[in-house]
């Protein structure tokens, strides 16, 4: 998952001093932008013609055993446009998507645009609150696995978290959901077994807000175990790389108290890697988390995709895709810009 | 217990006097809730004496705010498990598989659940029987036909009103056939049904005459909602394409239909409808209809089990096992009117009728697919692929349709006969080489075939490996690759495969399905290339025919043809699993009757007939009909989860508790160190 470009982290010190800092950080910024920007628009053109390639003929996938004759094939394809040869499709496209409109969906025969809209929000909420938590409780169980490596939580919380990112999303989620949505034993099935709100409930009221948090605790949690290990190891390796440094010595011998010792130095310098890996993964949020919907059947962005791949579905794919890629860009693109705040050396 | 779902209390007592089915909600929340509480404070207290020095306090505070968190994320559930909401409101709930709804716009969806949807919002000229899903009034009361043929006269029901209150008149049927005839979006799904119609007209208000080219055989089935004029004629050709015919601002669609569709978006999960207690066919008798779309059949199963569904569809022949042992549930596989076969390359052409593709000059020759017809083990098909739940296949009309089916005789039906098999292949010219391979025609070159499967179907890719065997006891060396379904339809138009996979599911007129057997559809509906001079004149004989029953013997004639040619091997007439909380909903026929389905029937006779189990000791009379669910009472708990779930539980709860005691230990150990 590196798609991230390494900030040119060793850089000549002498250049960096000598330029004057705002303007630096002014004309950086702008460099970045107009980079992301570029990336975004060589993304547009790859995500028509990469579609185009996909094997399938929308109007005889769709149509098996419905349209019956060519006139109705014919009628399909014009109606959506299908029928113009490709150039003509691409400027269609580019004009389009000038006028921001990403085009009508062939399988659903509703504009992306809105379609996208309604899975954009239950994909947020899903993988968005799972990233979150992850990042919070796999960053705990990094610090406190490092700081006493070998002992005994370390072991439990590691082998924990690496059995869980093993495991299969799609089965835990089962687990989860034959055990606390059914219930077994004595323990109740309290948690719905899947969907994101009940039907009776208006999603926009208070109730309709809990009701929505309810029914996604278990698919939540089922994203939140299985992303754990990515974000314990790193911090946990990054953390033990810094145990043996000098000024932690340095800090002991000035008698802080181990737990400040551990939070404000070695944690401090620590944490580089994971902030990569965090806004990262925040841009990855809108692509969705395909399995995990699919066992709770969330309405999200990854099963808009991977349903849109079948026929092939060319401007929902273009869409999704666009909006993907638009994540991972501006979530590289801040990325870039916190580092370059924070550390004016990779300013070049 | 679902959340928020709407309980009816009369519905919810009767059903815990029939042994109790769930308790209220909120004792379910509270009672998860105080064991998980009380073991929050224990931990809390136990951290707090085991350490005494600074980073204590903070911790506490950590474990507050995180028993915080906890409550919070339990809330809702405790919200939701309150007063109910809804008041005396009977909902069936409906747990439905596959893909979605593509479209509630009548004129644009293709996908099945949509037609169902439409079925309940809209209504139809005629509908279909359920016995045997023949022609039955709808709208039209009667129909006539000309002498030639060629004028069919409908009357149409009076006193129909639309959910808007304007009458539902002949002018509205008209103009529905009219948009279909002569738009372009309107006329991809609908037109084939009204092929050869040149004028439909409504003299008044009753009456709609529809004049043909040439006399149809498939009239008066005719299964196009009928849409009102007054909301669609402001829908123009340019905005049909994209328009969605979805409730606006708590607004019903304006439909005629038993239901009214109050929620619901193309490729929604959730889609309610009210009953229409003005329904021209009788109120149903119950007040909602709910749609919840699963994207995964287990945990639609375990929503039925829950009790959150009421019904769930398309499930396999292996849960629907599981669930028929359980109290308060009835679950079957009902035959559906569709089958699945192995298809040959019988002669791949392009458009201008040359030859393309690269097919294994033996799959064209149809003795040797006849031969291949006695090397078919259906029997154990049926067994080991479809867990036991279908039928033996024969001919492309399902012997649903009793009129209509083609039953092989003795003489002529293929039997597992791999002796006789190799026979027809030595007679053919097929003959086995030294090595004991099976050759061409020369004699030199051993036969080698592509089997394709279909990666999204285990039914697909387990009958081709089934085959692949058959077929090397044969002496025939063949190939299994599997394509995704949209791969697999780009390889058959350009005809690069020997054999493949795949199903049709019939209308109850097979005049559809007859037709992609012709010439004329190759590289349209053909699939099998199959072309043949004297099937193709069965066909159009059949096609103008006025008279019944020598229709139904041309139509069996051309079943014959096809079983004897072989371009297809049907292997099975498939079937649907299906499970209804019969504790809860009775009255539920299946169609055809005996032995079909429950729901995504042809028309929708169980929501307007189904009754809640409180009050189903009668159902409706039906003349003819046999086998309507019965009321089941439900054993106290729903939730039976086998050993292993408890193991793993069990595990779970040890390994986090081991985790909260090396946690204390930890902490203490900080402490010491400081």
């Amino acid at each position: 998952m590196s798609l991230v470009a390494e900030p040119g982290l060793v850089a000549d010190r002498e250049q960096a001093d000598a330029q004057p800092r705002r303007r630096g950080y002014a004309s950086y910024v702008g460099l970045k932008v107009l980079g992301a920007l570029g990336s975004l628009f060589f993304m547009l053109i790859v995500n028509f013609f990469l579609f185009r390639v996909l094997p399938g003929d929308p109007a005889k996938t769709l149509g098996r055993g419905r349209l019956v004759s060519q006139e109705q094939i014919d009628a399909f394809n014009k109606t959506y446009g299908l029928n113009q040869s490709m150039p003509q499709q691409f400027v269609t496209f580019l004009k389009n998507i000038v006028h921001g409109d990403l085009g009508i969906s062939l399988q659903y025969r509703t504009p992306v645009s809105q379609l996208i809209m309604d899975r954009l929000w239950p994909t947020i909420l899903l993988v968005g609150t799972s990233t979150i938590l992850a990042t919070v409780i796999g960053v705990y169980l990094g610090i406190k696995g490092a700081w006493n490596r070998g002992g005994m939580f370390d072991k439990i919380s590691t082998g924990t978290s690496l059995t869980l990112y093993s495991m299969p999303e799609w089965w835990l989620g089962l687990l989860l959901i034959a055990g606390l949505g059914v219930g077994f034993w004595f323990v109740p099935g309290i948690f719905p077994t899947g969907g994101l709100n009940s039907p009776d409930v208006d999603p926009n009221s208070l109730h309709g807000v809990l009701d929505t948090m309810w029914h996604l605790v278990l698919p939540v949690t089922t994203l939140t175990l299985a992303y754990l290990a990515e974000y314990s190891l790193i911090m946990r390796s990054s953390l033990l790389d810094e145990l043996g440094e000098d000024y932690l010595q340095t800090a002991r011998a000035k008698g802080l108290r181990d737990v400040r010792v551990r939070n404000h130095h070695a944690v401090r310098n620590a944490l580089l890697p994971t902030t990569t890996l965090i806004a990262l993964n925040i841009g990855f949020v809108v692509s969705g988390a395909i399995t995990v919907e699919t066992v709770f059947s969330i309405p999200g962005l990854g099963l808009l995709s991977t349903d849109a791949i079948d026929v092939p579905d060319f401007w929902v794919l273009q869409g999704t895709f666009l909006v993907a890629s638009a994540g991972v860009i501006l979530a590289n693109l801040v990325a870039n810009l916190i580092y370059g705040w924070l550390d004016p050396r990779v300013r070049t | 217990m679902s959340n928020g779902r709407v309980v009816e209390s009369p519905l919810g007592n009767e059903m815990i006097q029939h042994g109790g089915l769930v308790p209220a909600q909120p004792v379910v929340g509270v009672g998860a809730l105080d064991p998980v509480l009380g073991v929050g404070e224990g931990t809390a207290r136990r951290g707090r004496r085991g350490r005494s020095r600074h980073g204590g306090h903070r911790t506490a505070g950590a474990f507050l705010a995180a028993l915080g968190l906890l409550l919070a994320t339990l809330l809702p559930g405790l919200a939701i498990g309150g007063p109910a909401q809804g008041k005396d409101k009977v909902v069936f709930h409906v747990a439905m598989l596959g893909e979605g709804v593509d479209s509630l716009n009548p004129f644009l969806g293709f996908q099945a659940p949509s037609y169902e949807m439409w079925g309940l919002t809209y209504d139809y000229l005629t509908g279909y029987s359920m016995k045997d899903m023949s022609p039955e009034p709808g709208l039209a009361t009667k129909w006539t036909t000309s002498p030639d043929g060629r004028t069919w006269t409908f009357t149409v029901r009076s006193g129909v009103k639309f959910s808007d209150g304007v009458p539902l008149t002949a002018a509205d049927v008209a103009y529905t056939f009219n948009r279909v005839l002569h738009g372009t979006a309107e006329s991809t799904n609908w037109i084939s049904y009204l092929k050869g119609v040149t004028a439909v007209t409504a003299p008044n208000a009753t009456t709609l005459v529809m004049k043909l080219k040439k006399p149809s055989a498939t009239l008066p089935l005719l299964p196009i909602p009928i849409v009102p004029e007054h909301v669609w004629k402001d829908v123009s050709e340019k905005e049909i394409k994209s328009y969605g015919a979805e409730p606006q601002g708590g607004k019903p669609v304006v439909g005629s239909g038993p239901f009214r569709l109050v929620q619901g978006t193309a490729d929604g999960q959730i889609f309610k409808f009210e009953a229409n207690p003005d329904y021209w066919g009788g109120a149903p008798h119950i007040d909602e209809v709910i749609f919840q779309f699963y994207k995964n059949d287990d945990s639609a199963v375990q929503a039925l089990l829950k009790g959150e569904a009421d019904f769930v569809e398309g499930i396999t022949a292996l849960e629907v096992k599981s669930l028929q042992g359980k109290p308060g549930i009835q679950a079957h596989n009902g035959n559906s009117p569709g089958f699945d076969e192995i298809a040959f390359n019988s002669g791949s052409v392009d458009l201008k009728g040359n030859p393309i593709g690269d097919p294994d000059p033996a799959v064209l020759d149809p003795s040797f697919r006849h031969a291949l017809g006695y090397a078919l083990n259906l029997p154990q098909l049926i067994q080991k692929v479809y867990q036991g739940a279908g039928l033996p296949g024969t001919t492309i009309v399902p012997p649903n349709y009793t009129e209509y089916h083609w039953q092989p005789p003795t003489d002529q039906k293929y039997t597992f006969d791999l002796d006789k098999a190799g026979q027809l292949l030595d007679a053919a010219g097929y003959q086995l080489n030294s090595s004991g391979q099976r050759t061409e025609k020369d004699g030199k070159t051993p036969i080698s075939l592509r089997l394709a499967a279909r990666s999204d179907s285990p039914t697909s890719l387990h009958t081709m490996d089934y085959f692949q065997q058959w077929l090397k006891d044969l002496g025939i060396k063949s190939e299994v690759s599997t394509y995704s379904s949209s791969q697999l339809t780009d390889e058959i138009y350009k005809g690069n495969f020997d054999a493949f996979q795949w199903g049709w599911y019939v209308e109850p007129d097979p005049d559809s399905m007859l037709s992609y057997m012709t010439c004329a559809q190759r590289q349209h509906s053909s699939d099998s290339f199959y072309c043949n001079k004297a099937y193709d004149k069965l066909y159009e004989e059949q096609h103008v025919s006025t008279d019944h029953a020598a229709r139904a013997g041309q139509i069996k004639k051309m079943q014959e043809i096809i079983y004897r040619d072989a371009p297809y091997l049907v292997t099975a007439y498939s079937s649907i699993g299906e499970a209804v909380r019969s504790d809860r909903f009775a009255c539920l026929v299946t169609q055809p009757n005996p032995g079909g389905i429950w729901l995504e029937q042809y028309g929708v006779y169980n929501y307007i007939h189904l009754k809640p189990a409180a009050d189903a000791s009668t159902c409706d009379a039906a003349p003819g009909l046999t086998g309507a669910v019965k009321v089941s009472s439900s054993s106290e708990s729903s939730s039976s989860t086998g050993p292993f779930l408890i193991a793993v539980g069990v595990a779970a709860v040890l390994a986090l508790v081991a985790g909260g005691v090396v946690m204390m230990r930890r902490r203490s150990t900080v402490g010491d160190r400081e």
